[in-house]
């Protein structure tokens, strides 16, 4: 007889950038149906979800009703740095821990947080050490104008000036817009050798389009590369031809041309991670997460999640889209997460494996 | 500050000066997260710390002499941690030199910011402080400068020419123009002094 465990769900199924928590939320639900139907596992969660419809305002406010309003401690979800960073004091507050299985940006590392997928140490600065000898150095950046697009582009600056490269321009819109002229003015002007695409949504989708559109012209076929560290699988639809050829950072790609990429899978995993470490201990989902992660680990468990800072342990995969499917370019081991850069000046791995570089 | 992430803390050196208390562990812990080497010492400062790259200190139960090295002189930023908010306790905190401060009980929150703030503050006093002493130092050697052209004045120059007399001295000795003024007015009163035992001031 397996023992229930609630759980919760924050995941927006509309808005701005539902792709990205559709494939989120699939992916947890996912998880929790492998869990349930696995009789090795001694538990089954059972979900409370709510739909914050990707409004920032109603995260704390849906956060809190989960917390409160019944057994759960361990909540799934979160999209955004910004929404993130709203649920915090919550979970501070009425003792909840937050599974946060999507990229971001790093310089956070709060005791109530799983950081499940991936920060720059395991896909910026990776891209970049890809992107500058084998395109050029001359950068354009863009991003949604909150944290991600600031904080990516901030880091990105440092990496490509300690490269001697240059950054010839950087522009931020606001989640959601798609007015774009003055940016790809910009870009027909400058020429860039790659251009590092931190948008989010529908500003994106619409980016890329009036990209594919530029690199109609001539002057501008086979260039104009884009990098990505939050362009996954799900939002291959939404972006349609025109986001062939970006090239991506991220712990996890579809080998088999499925459409949810590393939101949908590490969302998934992280549910299981949760399972694996609640497995056979009743009652530990009461642990604070340090201490869920230090008794597990004396118990001689594995878990993904450093017990000090809590981020994940992540291969860096750069992989390019190609006819709809990303293509992996150069994979590199399982690396410990550095969410503060402070081990940036030593080498990323020793021995890192090289595969097909094109 | 466009490059404040440049300053590498991976391996810095933080010591915490207070008692051992539950409050402090938040922040041993995200120091430890952002990659600094961490010290706990009470209830003073060992004279090793004069090589630390960050002091935490108590602002609530500390005092003087519990540093190696005199109020506002730490060779390092300092970092006030703050329960009570009492008007004397913080004019105490503000004498030691807080660079930056926390408040107590010290959780995941503000630690990588007071770093970066306080690291910041410092840089920017130390700057300002040398700048000071060089224009004090500028400002004394005024006087220097005036008696060094009269001088040249007193050996039938303009003003206009002794000063530009003074300035190829300058140049030919490769020295500032203060130092050569500094020179020129030495070697005159040695004379002075040398040829008849009388002093004058040639000023």
């Amino acid at each position: 007889m397996k023992r229930i465990v609630d759980i919760g769900v924050l995941l927006s199924r509309g808005g701005m950038y539902a792709a990205l928590s559709r494939a989120s939320r699939d992916g947890v639900l996912r998880g929790v149906a492998e869990v349930n139907a696995n009789p090795g596992l001694d538990l089954s969660f059972r979900v409370t979800e709510r739909d914050p419809d990707g409004r920032l305002d109603r995260y704390a406010p849906l956060c809190r009703e989960i917390l409160r309003g019944s057994g759960v401690r361990h909540i799934f979800g979160c999209i955004t740095s910004a929404s993130r960073k709203e649920v915090i004091p919550e979970l501070e507050r009425f003792d909840g821990v937050l599974w946060y299985p999507v990229p971001y940006e790093g310089f956070e590392a709060s005791e109530r947080v799983a950081y499940m997928h991936a920060c720059p140490n395991q896909h910026l600065l990776p891209l970049l050490d890809w992107a500058l000898p084998t395109l050029g150095t001359r950068a354009y950046l863009v991003g949604s104008n909150y944290i991600w697009g600031w904080e990516m582009a901030q880091i990105a600056r440092e990496k490509i000036a300690a490269a001697g490269g240059q950054v010839l321009g950087d522009r931020y819109l606001p989640i959601g817009d798609t007015e774009l002229d003055h940016i790809i003015g910009d870009i027909r002007a400058l020429k860039p050798s790659f251009i590092l695409n931190s948008l989010v949504g529908d500003s994106s989708y619409a980016f890329l389009a009036r990209l594919a559109q530029l690199k109609q012209e001539a002057e501008f076929a086979d260039s104009l590369t884009v990098l990505s560290c939050n362009f996954t699988e799900c939002e291959i639809e939404a972006a349609g031809e025109a986001a062939e050829g970006l090239v991506s950072a991220g712990p996890w790609f579809e080998p088999d041309g499925g459409g949810g990429g590393s939101f949908y899978e590490m969302a998934r995993q992280s549910v299981h991670e949760l399972a694996r470490l609640l497995h056979g201990r009743p009652e530990a989902e009461e642990l604070p997460l340090a201490e869920l992660l230090h008794t597990a680990l004396r118990a001689g468990r594995s878990t993904r999640l450093d017990p000090v800072h809590l981020h994940a342990r992540q291969p860096a995969i750069i992989a390019r889209l190609e006819n709809g499917r990303f293509q992996e370019i150069r994979q590199l081991p399982v690396t410990r997460a550095d969410p503060y850069l402070t081990q940036r000046s030593q080498p990323l791995h020793p021995g890192a494996h090289l595969k097909v570089v094109s | 500050m466009t490059r404040i992430r440049t300053e590498n803390l991976g391996g810095a050196t933080a010591w915490i000066l207070h008692r051992p208390h539950p409050s402090v562990n938040g922040l041993v812990r995200q120091l430890g997260v952002i990659g600094l080497e961490v010290h706990e010492a009470w209830p003073e400062l060992p004279s090793e710390t004069i090589e630390a790259d960050f002091i935490f200190y108590d602002a609530d139960m500390g005092h003087d002499e519990q540093f190696p090295w005199a109020p506002g002189q730490s060779p390092m930023p300092m970092i006030a941690l703050i329960g009570s908010e009492a008007p004397g306790r913080l004019r105490w905190a503000m004498q030691m030199g807080a660079h930056a401060q926390l408040l107590k009980p010290m959780s995941d929150k503000g630690v990588y910011a007071a770093l970066l703030v306080a690291r910041s503050n410092f840089d920017r006093a130390n700057a300002s402080d040398a700048l000071i002493a060089d224009l004090q130092s500028r400002l004394s050697a005024r006087q220097t400068i005036v008696r060094a052209v009269m001088l040249f004045v007193m050996k039938g120059k303009t003003e206009a020419e002794a000063y530009d007399l003074l300035r190829q001295t300058a140049m030919a000795w490769r020295v500032t123009i203060e130092i050569a003024a500094e020179r020129l007015v030495a070697n005159h009163s040695h004379e002075r002094g040398a040829d008849d035992g009388r002093r004058i001031d040639p000023a």
